[in-house]
């Protein structure tokens, strides 16, 4: 009479299939899919473009700036680029509908560009980190050194070594490092 | 043949081509197909044997340089009108095995594919959800005069 007790459950729970098409799935909220990217926080380190698996990840030089783009008909969803993206700009939605039409095919990407910013001091172009990553650096919105956005890696440089006043520096007369010997272990077995 | 075709197209039959795939899209194919949980055969879909009864045609996989001759031949024999679905992102692009020398990909230089369904693998609700696409495209073929 075993099977009576079964008959009777399984009438009481109801079917167990899944009612996508017709009604609403099931959809877990860590489900990798869909690429949202935010080019307002990304400082295009490329990281995500070098640690992506399917080769989708591809960044473009304009005279405007730099642009993201991914084409999901290569990607994975292995979410590497997620995990290596340190100012978070790029996010895997739990969106998983991106079955199409061939005439689509190429429309399956993500863009997003991240725009030149002109230096104040010389003004060439250069991209400012964005102000996720500021954040991400820095402790406090007081400490962010406002001239990281308005000049260019070479001024800020230039600047950074005008402010330095270290003691005795003027007497060190190093013939530099193309004068040294190539090995810089000494204990290393010389190479034949 | 119009009541023919009336009826024909509430039933498509699916055909399943391995063209050097991993076996994981062919797992979540299985996995749509025998679960109950996602029942493919809720749509009027049956899977078959022969490539002779086929109106649907799922692809897997890359497209290898070792398995194009026979793919082809196999898709060759699948009559008219069909409807071709590449599932996974190997047939569409190559996915990770693109621009191997061993991938003769992607699958649309060879084959006509109406319907992509990307994921590495897709999970079944997208297969689901490609199949239907994909019989909606077979019923206009098969009810427009030939």
């Amino acid at each position: 009479m075993n099977f009576l007790k079964v008959l009777f459950r399984n009438l009481r729970q109801g079917p167990s299939t899944d009612p996508f098409p017709f009604g609403e799935t099931f959809t877990p909220e860590a489900l990798r899919g869909r690429i949202a990217f935010d080019a307002s926080r990304c400082s295009v380190c490329r990281m995500c473009e070098h640690v992506c698996a399917g080769g989708a990840i591809r960044f473009e030089e304009t005279p405007q700036g730099v642009e993201f783009i991914l084409w999901h008909n290569t990607c994975t969803f292995c979410g590497l680029c997620e995990h290596y993206c340190v100012p978070k700009a790029i996010h895997l939605t739990n969106d998983w509908h991106l079955a199409h039409k061939q005439e689509d095919k190429y429309r399956m990407i993500e863009e997003g560009t991240m725009y030149f910013k002109s230096c104040v001091a010389c003004s060439s172009a250069f991209l400012p980190p964005s102000d996720a990553l500021l954040d991400k650096v820095y402790p406090t919105p007081a400490a962010i050194d406002p001239a990281m956005s308005e000049l260019c890696p070479d001024c800020r440089r230039a600047r950074a070594a005008a402010q330095q006043t270290t003691p005795g520096m003027a007497q060190i007369h190093e013939p530099g490092l193309t004068l040294r010997p190539l090995r810089l272990n000494h204990n290393e077995k010389r190479h034949d | 043949m119009s009541l023919l075709n009336t009826i024909a197209s509430r039933s498509p039959w699916l055909y399943r081509i391995n063209a050097g795939s991993c076996n994981g899209c062919d797992v979540e194919l299985a996995t749509t197909a025998c679960i109950p949980r996602y029942d493919v055969e809720r749509l009027g879909c049956q899977y078959c044997g022969s490539p002779k009864h086929a109106d649907i045609v799922l692809i897997t996989g890359p497209l290898t340089m070792k398995v194009k001759e026979k793919v082809l031949r196999v898709f060759q024999e699948i009559p008219e009108p069909k409807v071709t679905v590449a599932i996974g992102i190997c047939p569409i692009s190559g996915g990770v095995f693109r621009d191997s020398y061993a991938i003769a990909g992607p699958m649309d230089s060879y084959l006509p594919i109406d319907v992509n369904v990307p994921g590495c693998p897709p999970r079944p609700q997208a297969i689901i959800e490609g199949i239907a696409m994909a019989i909606d495209i077979w019923r206009q073929r098969i009810q427009e005069p030939a």
